[in-house]
């Protein structure tokens, strides 16, 4: 029991160094722009570079859609499938799991190939059309963590009969959809909406090969180039995911739905 | 005319045919219940009156409405599932508001019939629970007011109790009878308990793979029940062996006493096997002026059961078990004990197959 202990203390103390320490060294060195002192000129680089601003507000507005359009799709798409096609889930699993096996940069290729400016679905002939397209492969690179964290959430109630309940209530499926399934599956979309979060606004290939000037290529233009300035960014960067974490926290608290005791 | 009519209801899944042509003219206000084992079709035929399920034949009418090809949520039928189906993101209050802001009631008036439907179940200061915060019991309740809100025309309940405790199943049901009678709602209630059906309903249909083998009042089914099925179902019976002795006279024989019976016999020639049945209640130790028949028996076990005592005996090679009050006076018999047990023999019904 004891000697058990402090076996758990080791590991969380060996886990905690493991993640700590570098976000440490990497703070450090951040601070060391100006010769023998510590400031957060590095930082000021970085928030007045307008290239920053542009390309992080355009990842931030590409993620917002991205989890949006993304929730749109998959939330009516997962609940259909349990409810009317429950044979057709692993054919579903195996679907979404797809973007985790085929490396972006093939996907981003077959999407060039078949969305052109020459092609019938000329997405890359306008800007417009590429951020679309751009955006529909955020959808796609966070398909596997979306339908799974939603279809975890919609596990936990009982879809069919609250669909009949609904339904014998004189319910449209619209209003079952939106008041009686969405609510009670938030807890899986907004997991799924932070992870989608994240991959986006470090994602490099798409925004790269599709030429948008995202946050992704950003870092890795400035990684290439300066010295103080990407542990910044890396620090900023996890001070941003840390936060959305937070506000998910302070989200979830809201949301009431529990499922009923049995 | 009934008010809810089913006629010549079929229902195959596949190859598989679960519903063989069921009939069943219910009235306005009556309270039916469906009473099966587990499989026999009662959910099949009651998801079919909700819409949940499109019959292969058949036609379902409310007050002469051909309900048969509607959607659910065109019909008016209120629905209460085993599993309770709160929309756990809801409180009381707006689970039972619900049905009443789909059909776009004004505000005013859906606060009212709320307030009035959780007076009802006498839940009003549970309004802002959520369903999570509640009981088994208090969860179905709302779900009763939920599905009354509406004021449907017929109300369906699949096993409502059979998820909750023993106690609580017999106050909610006596609960859900009261608040039937006091609304004059047509209701079909589907069991597999028969105390449940045979204590609540005006009429029980007693369901056996797919079709009805009795439709009938409480007493009609545990008195006279038609079949061999239903006689077992419904309460515990002792099933005796008996030959035909006289078919004219309605005499049978069992071992070596004659015994004239009530039932007909016609259908039966002499020297024919059939199977009487006695309720275990309508026998016992001591000759009464309403029994006229005497057996000789041998005890073979007793098992108390609180407020009676059931003894099996061994009479003549059947095994029949009877009911006595418990008397705490009372010596329990001992297994071996040579007794004579008395009933009436009109009591005795002819079981078909
Ligand atoms: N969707 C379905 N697909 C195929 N077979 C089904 C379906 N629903 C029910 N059945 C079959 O129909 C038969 C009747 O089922 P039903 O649910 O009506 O029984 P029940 O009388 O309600 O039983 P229980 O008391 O266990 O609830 C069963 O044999 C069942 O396996
Ligand atoms: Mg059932």
């Amino acid at each position: 029991m004891k000697t058990q202990k402090i076996g758990a203390w080791i590991a969380i103390l060996f886990g905690a160094t493991y993640f700590i320490l570098p976000l440490i060294a990497t703070f450090e060195f951040s601070l060391r722009m100006r010769r023998g002192e510590y400031s957060f000129d590095a930082y000021r680089s970085v928030f007045t570079d307008s290239q920053f601003q542009e390309s992080f507000t355009y990842s931030i507005i590409m993620a917002v859609l991205t989890i949006v359009f993304g929730v749109l799709l998959i939330v009516p798409t997962a609940y259909w499938v349990r409810l009317r096609l429950p044979q057709f889930r692993p054919v579903m699993e195996f679907v979404t799991l797809l973007p985790l096996v085929i490396p972006a940069i093939v996907i981003v290729f077959g999407y060039l190939r078949l969305y052109n400016s020459s092609s019938w679905i000329p997405f890359t002939g306008s800007t417009r059309g590429t951020d679309l397209l751009l955006m529909f492969s955020f959808m796609t690179l966070s398909l596997p963590y979306m339908y799974r964290s939603v279809d975890t959430a919609m596990r936990t109630i009982d879809v069919n009969t609250l669909t009949e309940a609904a339904q014998s209530l004189g319910a449209p499926w619209r209003t079952i959809l939106f008041r009686c399934i969405f609510p009670n599956v938030m807890s899986g979309v907004l997991s799924g909406a932070f992870i989608t979060f994240a991959i986006v606004i470090g994602e490099f290939t798409m925004p790269s090969l599709l030429n948008r000037p995202a946050f992704g290529p950003y870092l890795q233009l400035i990684g290439a180039n300066r010295a103080y300035e990407p542990p910044a960014l890396a620090i900023i960067a996890f001070a941003i995911t840390w936060f959305s974490i937070g506000i998910l926290q302070f989200l979830s608290r809201f949301n009431k739905a529990r499922p009923a005791k049995p | 005319m009934s008010f809810l009519a089913l006629s010549e209801i079929k229902k195959s899944f596949g190859p598989v045919q679960v519903v063989h042509n069921f009939n069943m003219a219910i009235e306005k206000g009556e309270f039916v219940s469906f009473l099966g084992p587990s499989g026999c079709g009662k959910t099949t035929i009651l998801r079919m009156i909700a819409g949940f399920e499109t019959p292969s034949g058949g036609t379902i009418r409310i007050n002469g409405v051909d309900q048969t090809t509607l959607k659910p949520n065109q019909r008016n039928i209120g629905m209460v599932f085993q599993a309770y189906a709160l929309f756990p993101n809801m409180t009381v209050y707006e689970n039972v508001a619900f049905g009443l802001k789909v059909a776009g009631m004004a505000r005013a008036d859906i606060d009212r019939r709320v307030k009035e439907m959780l007076a009802l179940i006498h839940l009003e200061h549970l309004a802002e629970r959520y369903p999570y915060q509640m009981s088994g019991g208090q969860q179905q309740r709302v779900a009763l007011a939920r599905a009354l809100a509406v004021k449907p025309q017929v109300l369906l309940l699949d096993e409502p109790l059979s998820a909750l405790d023993a106690k609580i199943r017999v106050s909610l049901r006596e609960e859900i009878r009261l608040i039937q009678q006091q609304l004059g709602i047509t209701t079909v209630f589907v069991t597999h308990d028969q105390e449940e059906a045979l204590s609540i309903s005006d009429r029980i249909v007693v369901m056996n793979a797919g079709r009805a083998d009795q439709i009938g009042t409480p007493s009609d089914i545990y008195n006279r029940p038609a079949t061999r099925f239903v006689a077992s179902f419904v309460g515990t019976l002792n099933l005796i062996e008996a030959t035909v002795e006289d078919p004219q006279a309605n005499r049978i024989r069992i071992g070596e006493h004659a015994i004239q019976i009530r039932d007909s016999l016609a259908q039966s020639r002499g020297g024919d096997k059939v199977a009487v049945a006695l309720r275990p209640e309508a026998a016992s130790l001591q000759a009464t002026a309403r029994t006229d028949t005497a057996l000789p028996g041998e005890v073979v076990a007793s098992s108390f059961l609180g407020s009676v005592v059931r003894t099996r005996l061994n009479v003549g090679g059947n095994t029949i078990s009877f009911d006595m009050f418990n008397d705490p006076g009372l010596t329990p018999l001992a297994a071996g004990e040579k007794v004579t047990l008395h009933f009436a023999a009109r009591d005795l019904l002819v079981i078909r197959d």
